[in-house]
C-alpha cells in the first residue's frame, strides 16, 4: 500500500494541472490515469514511441499539451500511468489494476478529475463498424495518427464537429459532408459568451474557412437519421431538424460514406463522487449530473473534490483553471502556504473561461426531440442490444427511473456499464415525465468502476489458507 | 481497404509484426493495437454476444467496450492497448 | 376505504398482495421506492431448496411450486429456471457440515442426495477437480429477480391492486378500528387492516405503531461477470452458504452468497466491502475454474431485512388490532410467493395449508405482551 496526502484521479488538464500544484505547494502527490501519458482526451499525447518532427503540424492542442506534460514531469507529483481504478474505499483507499494485478494507494484526500465521455443519441445503423463518437475521431487523428476513413459524414452538435472535419482534410481524407444540427442562429446567439475567448473563435472560424475552401457540404439545422450499410458503413441519410432538434419527416436526403462520426455533446463522468455517495444535481447546460461543490470544489463528501469537466462541462481551458485552484485550495486547507493573489488570479480567469465553456456546452447539449432519430428497432443499449421498443415497453409498463429501466430492460447492464446508452434511456424516460431529467435519476455507480479481469480481483490464493467466514444459519 | 496513417507531424517506430488470428500484420510499436487493425482493413474488430453483429472503434477511450478482443490470452480493450512486437490477437467472433 | 393497505412492494408485500386482490378484497399497496427495487430486486435469484434454513424448508418446497408458473400468472416472463442445485464441500470440516444439514433437509422432504466427487463432475462437468463431497437436487433453480418488480407490477395492476409507487408512509394514526395511512408525496388512505412487510425498513414502521422491532439489515453483495459461452449448468452453491453461483441464459455469471457490504435503511446500501467480494470471488473461483480469464462488470448491493434468529417475522403485531407484520429473511425470496399465499389465505379467514402465524415466526416472540400504550396515536 502506497501512502501519500493527496491522489488525483485522471492526468487530464484538470488533474495534472491540481497534481501540479497541490504538489509544487508541498504536499505530496500520487496521480493515477489510465492512459500511458498526462493530457486526458483532449491532449491526448501521441504513442511515447512516435517522434514529434513538427509541431505545427500537430495543432495547437499538442503544444498545449506538451507544456502541461513537461510541468508536470518537472514538479513533484508521482505520476502512475495505466492504472484502471475499480474501487475507493471511504477514507480514502484506491484500488486500481495495473498489468493485471490489483494495486492499493491511501491518502486522506482525493481530487476526481475524470473528465467526460460521448453523448450519442441513437439512430439505426450506429452500430456498424465505421461509426464513431467524435471524441474518438480527435483521438485517431491527434494521438495515433490515423483518419477515420476515407470518406466521411461529420455529424452532431458542437465545435467538435468542425475540428474533427478540419483534422480530416489536414491529414489528406475526405469529409462527405458536415451535418449539425445547431442552425446560424444558434450561434449568433451564443456570440456574446463566445467573444470571451477571441482566439478559440478565430480558431473555429478558420476550420469552417477551410471546410469551405476544400467544397465540404455544410448541413445545418440537420440530424442523421440512419446510417446505412450491411456490414459496414456505406451512407447516411440526414433530415432538417424543427427546433427541439425532431426530425421533420418526408425530407430525407442520402449522402455517401464509408465512415461516420457524431457526437451529440459531452457528459460529465461522474462514477467515482456517485461511487462515494455525493450529492448530485442535474444541470442541463453543463452536460447533465454533476457533483454539488462549495468553492473549493470540494463535494459533500468532504475531502472529496472535484475538477475539471468532471464537475460540468466547462471546455479545456476552464478545466485546467479548476484543477489548479483546486490543488491550491487543497494545500491552503492542509495549512501549507500558496500565493493568495495567484489564486485570486486563476479564479478571475476561470470566470471568463467558464463563461466561454457554458456557452459552448449549451450549444452542444442534445434536445429532446433528437430522440426520434431513435426508431423502435434501432438498438439503444449496443452491448445487451436493448431496442428503442423494449425500452418503451417497459416505460408502459410503469418504468420510471433509470435504474429501474436498468433492471427490467438490461440497457446499461453490459461491460460499458450504461455509459453509451445511458443518455438516450434517461431521455426517453424523461419525455414521459415533462422532459424533466432530474426526475428520472441517475445510475447508481459501483465496483468495479469498469470491467476487470477477475485475476485482478482475486490474485494468488490458496484455498487451504482461505479464511472461510462462519457458516451461515443452516 | 485498410484505414490510411497520417504521415505528418510524427515520424513512427520501425514497424514489427503481430498475429491475430494466425495472419500476421504489420504494426507501429506504441500505436494503439485497434489503430493497426484499423490499418490493416479490420474494421470489424468482434461480433456482438447477443446478435452476432459486427462492430468495430467506438470511443477509443476505453468506454465503450466494443473494441474487446483476447490479446495474450487477456480481454482487453484493443484501443487502450500499445502494440508490441509478437503480440497474440485473437478476435471474438461469433463467440459469446 | 381499502379492505387492506400493505405497506412495502417487495416480494412478501406483493405476493399478499397478489393473493388477497385475486380473492377479491380491495387493496392498496405503497412502496418507497419501487416495486421489488430493494432485496427482492437485487438478490442474486437463487431459488435452489438445498441453500434454505432447514425450518423454512416446507415453505420452501410449496413456494417453488408457485414459482414453476409465476411467469405465466403475472403476465411477464421472469426467467424461473429449474435447473437443480449442487451443493459442494471441498475438505472433512465442510463435508461435516454438508452432510450434517442435507439430511437435515432431505428428513424435510427435499429430494438431494449427498453424492461423490466424480458423480459430482459428471452432473456439473464445471466444478473443479477438489470436490470432497457433493449435494445434489434436481428441483429449484433461479429466477431473474431484476424482472421481479416489472412481473409483479403487471399482475398487481391486472388483480386490481392499487399502486402507489414513490410513495414513503411517514404516518400511520388509528381510525376507529381501521388505520390511516399517510405518505411523503401526499397519499393518504383509509384501510381496515394493515400489513407491514417493509423489509429492511420495518423497524422505522414499527415505531410508526409504538413498537420497537429487532428488525436489523445486512448488506449482501453479489457480482456478475460478462457474458461466458455456456459453462455452468446447475446452481452451485457451498457447504457453508457462503456461495451460490449460475449461469443465466445471457452467459452472464451471477456470483454471491451473503457476503455483506455496507449500508443501512437511511443511506441505503452503500458501499462495497473489497476484502468481501475478494472472499466471494475466491471462492467461485475455486469451485468453478472457468471463471478464469473473465472479466467482472459490475457488483451491487442490497439491504436484507434481518433478526436476531434469523427467522422471519410473521403475524398479528402485538397489542395492535388488525395490524400484522410479513417480514422474510435470507432466503425470503424463494419462500415468498408461498408465503404470500399463506398470509392471505389467513387474512380471508381460510385455514392456510401450513402453519404462518406460529411460535418461530409469530413477532410476539420480540415484543413484550403489554398492549396497551402501543398506538398512543389513537384517535
Amino acid at each position: 500500500m502506497s501512502a501519500c496526502d493527496v491522489i488525483v484521479l485522471g492526468a487530464g488538464p484538470a488533474g495534472a494541472s491540481a497534481a501540479i500544484e497541490a504538489s509544487k505547494a508541498g504536499l505530496n502527490v500520487v496521480l493515477l490515469d489510465a492512459g500511458a501519458a498526462a493530457g486526458g482526451q483532449v491532449y491526448r499525447a501521441p504513442p511515447g514511441s512516435f517522434r514529434v518532427t513538427d509541431a505545427e503540424a500537430m495543432g495547437p492542442d499538442f503544444a498545449i499539451g506538451d507544456g502541461l506534460r513537461q510541468e508536470l514531469a518537472a514538479s513533484p507529483a508521482k505520476c502512475f500511468f495505466g492504472r484502471s481504478v475499480w474501487h475507493i474505499a471511504p477514507g480514502f483507499v484506491v484500488r486500481a489494476v495495473f498489468e493485471g494485478n490489483t494495486e492499493v494507494y491511501e491518502a486522506p484526500t482525493l481530487i476526481v478529475a475524470m473528465g467526460t465521455h460521448e453523448r450519442v443519441i441513437p439512430m439505426p445503423g450506429w452500430t456498424l463498424p465505421g461509426v464513431m463518437g467524435l471524441a474518438a475521431a480527435t483521438i485517431l487523428l491527434k494521438s495515433q495518427r490515423i483518419l477515420p476513413g476515407e470518406n466521411t459524414v461529420v455529424a452532431g452538435t458542437g465545435p467538435l464537429l468542425a475540428a474533427v472535419a478540419a483534422s480530416i482534410l489536414k491529414g489528406g481524407g475526405k469529409v462527405a459532408a458536415l451535418v449539425e444540427l445547431s442552425t446560424r442562429m444558434d450561434w449568433v446567439k451564443a456570440l456574446p459568451s463566445l467573444i470571451s475567448r477571441p482566439d478559440l473563435l478565430k480558431r473555429g472560424f478558420g476550420w469552417l474557412g477551410e471546410l469551405r475552401a476544400a467544397g465540404v457540404p455544410i448541413y445545418r439545422g440537420h440530424a442523421l437519421t440512419a446510417i446505412t450499410g450491411d456490414a459496414e458503413v456505406t451512407g447516411v441519410e440526414i433530415a432538417p431538424v424543427d427546433a427541439q432538434w425532431r426530425p421533420l419527416a418526408g425530407q430525407r436526403r442520402t449522402i455517401a460514406a464509408d465512415s461516420v462520426t457524431i457526437g451529440h455533446g459531452l457528459v460529465p463522468s461522474t462514477e467515482v463522487t456517485r461511487l462515494m455517495g455525493a450529492k448530485h444535481e442535474y444541470r442541463h447546460e453543463q452536460g447533465g449530473w454533476v457533483a454539488l461543490r462549495n468553492e473549493d470544489f470540494e463535494t459533500t463528501i468532504p475531502n472529496i473534490f472535484v475538477a475539471g469537466d468532471g464537475a460540468g462541462i466547462a471546455g479545456a481551458a476552464a478545466a485546467a483553471l479548476r484543477g489548479r485552484i483546486t490543488g491550491l485550495a487543497v494545500a491552503r486547507r492542509a495549512g501549507r502556504k500558496i500565493d493568495a493573489s495567484r489564486e485570486t488570479t486563476l479564479r478571475a480567469q476561470l470566470g471568463k473561461a467558464e463563461r466561454f465553456g457554458h456557452a459552448i456546452s449549451d450549444l452542444m447539449q442534445a434536445r429532446p426531440g433528437l430522440i426520434e432519430t431513435m426508431t423502435p428497432e434501432t438498438i439503444v443499449c449496443r452491448c445487451e442490444e436493448v431496442t428503442r421498443a423494449d425500452l418503451d415497453s417497459a416505460i408502459r409498463d410503469g418504468a420510471r427511473d433509470v435504474n429501474q429501466m436498468k433492471a427490467w430492460t438490461r440497457c446499461g447492464m453490459g461491460p460499458c456499464q450504461g455509459r453509451m446508452c445511458g443518455e438516450a434511456a434517461a431521455s426517453l424516460l424523461a419525455a414521459v415525465q415533462g422532459g424533466d431529467r432530474s426526475k428520472v435519476g441517475q445510475l447508481t455507480a459501483r465496483p468495479p468502476l469498469r470491467p476487470i479481469p477477475y485475476e485482478a480481483i482475486v490474485g494468488q490464493f490458496d484455498y487451504a489458507d482461505m479464511e472461510l467466514p462462519e457458516p451461515q444459519p443452516g | 481497404m485498410g484505414a490510411r496513417r497520417i504521415e505528418g507531424g510524427i515520424a513512427r517506430p520501425a514497424p514489427v509484426s503481430i498475429d491475430v488470428d494466425g495472419q500476421s500484420i504489420q504494426a507501429f510499436p506504441g500505436e494503439s493495437v485497434a489503430t493497426a487493425l484499423w490499418a490493416a482493413g479490420i474494421r470489424a474488430l468482434r461480433t456482438s454476444p447477443v446478435s452476432a453483429s459486427a462492430r468495430g472503434i467506438f470511443c477509443a477511450m476505453g468506454v465503450c467496450q466494443e473494441c474487446v478482443a483476447d490479446i495474450d490470452g487477456r480481454t482487453t480493450p484493443t484501443c487502450l492497448e500499445p502494440v508490441r512486437e509478437g503480440m497474440r490477437i485473437s478476435l471474438r467472433w461469433n463467440r459469446p | 376505504m381499502f379492505d387492506t393497505a400493505i405497506i412495502g412492494g417487495g416480494i412478501m408485500g406483493c405476493a399478499s398482495a397478489l393473493e388477497l386482490a385475486e380473492a377479491g378484497m380491495s387493496v392498496a399497496l405503497l412502496e418507497r421506492r419501487f416495486l421489488a427495487s430493494s432485496a427482492s430486486g437485487v438478490n442474486a435469484g437463487t431459488l435452489s431448496l438445498t441453500d434454505v434454513r432447514a425450518a423454512l424448508v416446507p415453505y420452501a418446497l410449496r413456494s417453488v411450486e408457485l414459482w414453476r408458473t409465476l411467469s405465466e400468472r403475472l403476465g411477464f416472463d421472469i426467467h424461473y429456471r429449474e435447473i437443480g442445485s449442487i451443493t459442494v464441500a471441498f475438505n472433512d470440516r465442510e463435508a461435516e457440515v454438508l452432510r450434517e444439514r442435507i439430511a437435515a433437509k432431505a428428513a424435510l422432504g427435499i429430494a438431494v442426495d449427498i453424492i461423490n466427487a466424480k458423480r459430482a463432475r459428471e452432473i456439473e462437468p464445471a466444478l473443479c477437480e477438489d470436490v470432497k463431497l457433493a449435494a445434489y437436487c434436481a428441483e429449484g433453480g433461479y429466477a431473474n429477480s431484476a424482472a421481479t418488480g416489472r412481473a409483479y407490477r403487471l399482475g398487481l395492476i391486472r388483480a386490481g391492486v392499487t399502486l402507489h409507487e414513490q410513495a414513503e408512509v411517514t404516518r400511520i394514526e388509528r381510525n376507529g378500528d381501521g388505520f390511516v395511512v399517510s405518505t411523503a408525496n401526499g397519499v393518504s388512505l383509509n384501510a381496515r387492516r394493515i400489513v407491514l412487510a417493509g423489509g429492511s425498513w420495518l423497524g422505522g414502521l414499527g415505531k410508526m405503531l409504538g413498537i420497537d422491532f429487532p428488525v436489523h439489515w445486512r448488506v449482501s453483495q453479489v457480482s456478475v461477470t460478462e457474458r461466458m459461452k455456456p459453462s455452468v449448468s446447475h446452481v452451485v452453491s457451498h457447504a457453508y452458504g457462503l456461495l451460490t453461483l449460475k449461469q443465466s441464459d445471457n452467459g452472464t455469471i451471477l456470483i454471491g452468497g451473503g457476503w455483506q457490504g455496507k449500508g443501512d435503511p437511511e443511506r441505503g446500501p452503500a458501499e462495497v466491502l473489497p476484502q468481501n467480494l475478494i472472499g466471494n470471488l475466491r471462492l467461485a473461483l475455486q469451485t468453478i475454474p472457468a471463471l478464469q480469464g473473465t472479466r467482472i462488470v459490475r457488483t451491487w448491493l442490497g439491504l436484507q431485512a434481518h433478526t436476531p434468529d434469523a427467522m422471519p417475522l410473521v403475524g398479528p403485531i402485538p397489542g395492535v388490532e388488525n395490524a400484522f407484520i410479513l417480514g422474510g429473511v435470507r432466503t425470503g425470496y424463494t419462500c415468498g410467493p408461498y408465503v404470500g399465499k399463506l398470509f392471505a389465505d389467513i387474512l380471508l379467514g381460510k385455514e392456510p395449508e401450513l402453519p404462518l402465524f406460529h411460535a418461530p415466526f409469530n413477532p410476539s416472540r420480540f415484543t413484550a405482551p403489554s398492549g396497551n400504550e402501543r398506538l398512543a396515536l389513537t384517535a
